[in-house]
């Protein structure tokens, strides 16, 4: 078993000398962004079991003040990723300390509205593009623009951020505030008589998947060059960050790289074979996922296989020993 | 005094489930609460444990105002509780449940690690460790409870039936750990139903009824007071009629 | 006199609002639970009185009561298929549930009916009136009454009848009312077929006088969520008056500030409400 996560990071770090094609390595570059952003919100969706449905907000921040700073003052982008991760904060803050003294439902309510508040805002805000949006540097003024013309050296800077987030969070499922967090997520009332500082731990939970979530951002910007109000804070951005956790696995380390593995590829080819029909259809059958997960097995893909699939087949190798 | 609970009351709008419950506890005692069933008890010791505000009253716990104080302020100054229906945290294993409980007292994942399996062995659930709760049986989660609040270290443990459901043989059992681990030097509150298990651990017994203490003595003495006769019998005439 | 024909269409809105918020609260009420697809029901509302207009050819009662018929078995369907055992499962399970489901009916209608708004073809139900100077289109004025009627009846059916006390029974306590001989699965499921039903009556009222498309569902499940906040959760009658004062707040906004602004300023108010008065202005605990 302990072998697997190496086998897993070896693939993906060969994965662009393998696939030499433009269309590969930029396809793998969109599965490394949507893996960190959906693993940012593993953090509070999964482990704590706080379902945000406004994540976007944080992935929205991110991609727009970099974009922003540049538009201002000519900054290189990158300049702008703390400024984005500092905004997710405050946003963070503003939502969970209110709502996590509360029960449930109402955190994943505040969330989605202010993710649209926070749309509604920028699409008719002029310094920030409107409903047009936002462009940076449209030629490198030097190596700092972070302007490639392949997407290769994007790749490893985004595998290198995605690295970054999957080691807090394994260092984070291996201390208390992993235990404190899945005991909040499985019985609050039972963690509090236990001295679990709950309201306290969701708020942090909830402000470090923001920081994440915002730096998944900032590197769509620095790759795409252009943000909208759509695809920075639009309702879909959230629900591609909860497909992807909730079919591999929420509130597992690996789950959301997995999701993100088998579900980008396929959007990218059902988006060819669909043509420009694709987006109802896609979303038809995104919905139909989630609905499936929530219905038959809310671990998603590795608590089925660990549950269901494995015990199978070791039954069955079992059989096959015996006499 | 341990504990001091000074005129508590606890309303549901209306319905007053605990109406002006007085109660004081010696460090060291194990002190049975007795009641029919709807008396308050959990509703009281969710009060005591911090898990519900008293609408009225006042708890004190080792000299410190404890009333308006959260449930995790309650567990960190060392008052520990199970609950009637087992809480356990069913996707965790059960070293991982009792881990959370032992993170209290320390922070560093090998020492809890370390402070858990102690226990489980303790409660006889080292067989178990590395399964899920979830797989667990009623009398298992039941210990889980326990071990898990043992692990918090706390100086008042509240058990609400934590002895309920069990097997005669898994009931001696149960009671021997309970008799271990006031041998240690922690004070206990026992909710019990079963008056075997009451009479043979408590040296005093609390009776509440409507929300009320009726009685509060020896076990020996306070079974044949007439008010708690009937009390008891009260509710077994209108059970009947009901029937 | 602008501003009082302002606040009487506000109020008209508002109304149609309280009526399918109602059905939001009546779900949160029993089943502690939040449908985030409610403005999806308020959207296959509209498009089933679309299709009642187009291919029945039926007026105006025709199609709200075939949108009333409509999302009333959509929701029982959806009650036996999926929220049944999400109730049992875990937090992110019941979130995820009707989340998807949202998803799946708006992007449903849109891959059917396409992105782009219709308007229903003309209805019997044209017009003004004039109110001492205040213009009202009949439209508005029937939906905002029919609206009021049904909030009411709802209102009176959940406290006034023996069906009402069953379903109260077992939002209180589902072992005491299967005792008492209550099917608590029977009871929920009507409860989600009222709830879809109110949604999907307000989605026809107010596509008597506003075009529609598949996305406005967005919005209306956030109009919901804040009428229910401001009302106090899991209370009829708390949404009734709270859905009267959203419609007033919006309508006022969009006169004052421009419309685009009448959605910033009622997802505003959720904020602040969240920080001010979490139980809600009118609730209480
Ligand atoms: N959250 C609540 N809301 C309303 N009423 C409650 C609530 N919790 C308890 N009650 C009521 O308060 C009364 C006391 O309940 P409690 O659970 O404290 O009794 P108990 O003595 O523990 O009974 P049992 O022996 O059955 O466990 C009961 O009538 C119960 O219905
Ligand atoms: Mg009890």
């Amino acid at each position: 078993m302990r072998w697997r996560p190496f086998a897993l990071a070896a693939a993906l770090l060969v994965y662009p000398l393998l696939f030499r094609g433009a269309f590969y390595q930029d396809m793998g570059a969109l599965v490394l962004i949507q893996a960190t952003s959906a693993s940012a919100w593993n953090i509070v969706g999964g482990y704590a079991g706080q379902v945000s449905v406004g994540h976007a907000v944080f992935f929205g921040a991110g991609a727009y003040l970099p974009v922003l700073f540049y538009e201002l003052w000519q900054l290189p982008l990158f300049v702008g990723v703390p400024a984005g991760i500092a905004v997710s904060l405050a946003f963070a803050f503003i939502i969970g300390l209110p709502t996590f003294r509360l029960r449930g439902h109402y955190f994943s309510m505040a969330t989605i509205a202010v993710a649209e508040l926070v749309r509604l805002i920028v699409s008719n805000s002029g310094f920030l593009g409107g409903a047009i949006g936002l462009m940076g540097p449209a030629r490198p003024r030097g190596w700092w623009d972070l302007v490639f013309r392949s997407a290769v050296p994007y790749y490893y800077i985004f595998l290198a951020v995605l690295g970054l987030v999957l080691l807090a969070t394994w260092q984070m499922e291996r201390s208390r505030f992993g235990y404190y967090l899945r005991a909040i997520r499985a019985d609050e009332r039972a963690a509090k008589s236990l001295g679990v500082p709950v309201s306290r731990y969701k708020l942090y939970a909830f402000m470090l998947s923001a920081a994440f979530t915002a730096a998944a951002g900032s590197l769509y910007i620095i790759k795409t060059g252009f943000i909208d109000p759509e695809s920075g804070f639009g309702i879909l951005v959230s629900v591609q960050m909860i497909i992807i956790a909730a079919l591999g696995g929420a509130g597992t380390l690996l789950g959301p790289l997995l999701g993100a593995i088998l579900l980008v590829p396929l959007q990218t080819a059902t988006n060819t074979w669909f043509g420009g029909g694709a987006t109802g259809l896609t979303y038809i059958f995104y919905g139909g996922i989630i609905m499936l997960i929530a219905r038959f097995e809310p671990g998603g893909l590795i608590e089925l296989w660990r549950l269901r699939i494995a015990p199978l087949l070791l039954r069955r190798r079992g059989d096959a020993h015996a006499p | 005094m341990l504990l001091e609970a000074k005129e508590v009351s606890r309303a549901f709008g209306s319905f007053l489930a605990v109406d002006g419950a007085s109660l004081e506890i010696e460090e060291g005692e194990i002190v049975g609460l007795i009641g029919p069933n709807g008396a308050g008890k959990s509703t009281f010791f969710n009060c005591i444990a911090g898990d519900l505000a008293p609408t009225a009253g006042r708890i004190l716990f080792a000299g410190h105002d404890v009333t308006e104080r959260s449930a995790e302020a309650h567990a960190r100054l060392g008052i520990g509780r199970t609950f009637q229906v087992p809480a356990t945290f069913t996707d965790m294993t059960v070293l991982e449940n009792v881990m959370v409980g032992a993170f209290l007292r320390h922070p560093e994942r090998a020492a809890a690690r370390a402070r858990a399996l102690e226990i489980l062995k303790r409660t006889g659930l080292s067989g178990v460790a590395f399964q899920r709760a979830r797989g667990l049986g009623t009398p298992g989660r039941k210990r889980l409870e326990i071990a898990r609040v043992l692990a918090t270290g706390p100086r008042l443990m509240l058990l609400d039936e934590a002895l309920a459901g069990l097997t005669p043989a898994e009931l001696q059992g149960a009671i021997a750990l309970v008799r271990a681990i006031h041998e240690e030097g922690v004070t206990l509150v026992v909710v019990e139903h079963i008056m075997e298990v009451i009479l043979g651990l408590a040296r005093r017994v609390i009776v509440f009824n409507e929300g009320r203490i009726i009685a509060e003595g020896p076990p020996q003495r306070v079974v044949g007071e007439p008010a708690v006769i009937e009390a008891y019998l009260g509710r077994a005439h209108l059970g009947r009629r009901k029937a | 006199m602008i501003l009082l024909q302002v606040i009487a269409a506000g109020l008209l809105l508002g109304a149609v609002y309280a009526l399918f918020s109602s059905g939001l609260a009546l779900i949160w009420g029993m089943m502690n639970f939040i449908n985030f697809a409610h403005g999806e029901f308020v959207m296959a509302g509209m498009y089933v009185a679309f299709l009642a207009v187009v291919w029945l050819k039926a007026g105006p009662a025709g199609f709200t009561l075939a949108a009333a018929c409509g999302l009333f078995i959509l929701g029982v369907v959806i009650y036996f298929a999926l929220i049944r055992e999400v109730l049992r499962g875990p937090m992110l399970a019941q979130i995820l549930s009707t989340f998807g489901l949202a998803l799946f009916l708006r992007y449903a209608a849109f891959f059917i009916f396409s992105p782009n708004f219709v308007t229903l073809p003309q209805t019997a139900l044209t017009g003004t009136v004039d109110l001492d100077g205040i213009y009202l289109s009949v439209p508005q004025l029937v939906a905002g009454a029919v609206a009021l009627i049904l909030t009411l009846a709802l209102h009176l059916l959940l406290s006034r009848t023996q069906l009402g006390s069953r379903l109260l029974a077992v939002a209180e306590d589902r072992e005491a009312a299967m005792l008492m001989g209550i099917r608590p699965d029977r009871m929920q499921a009507l409860a989600w077929g009222l709830s879809a039903a109110s949604a999907g009556i307000a989605g026809a009222l107010i596509a008597l006088s506003f075009p529609f498309s598949p996305e406005v569902g967005g919005s209306f499940v956030i109009i919901a969520f804040v009428v229910v906040a401001l009302g106090g959760f899991g209370s009829v009658p708390g949404a009734m008056i709270a859905g009267l004062i959203i419609g007033l707040i919006e309508s006022l906004s969009a006169y004052w500030f421009g419309p685009v602004y009448k959605d910033v300023v009622v997802y505003g108010l959720f904020v602040a409400l969240l920080w001010l008065r979490p139980q809600g202005l009118l609730g209480t605990q």
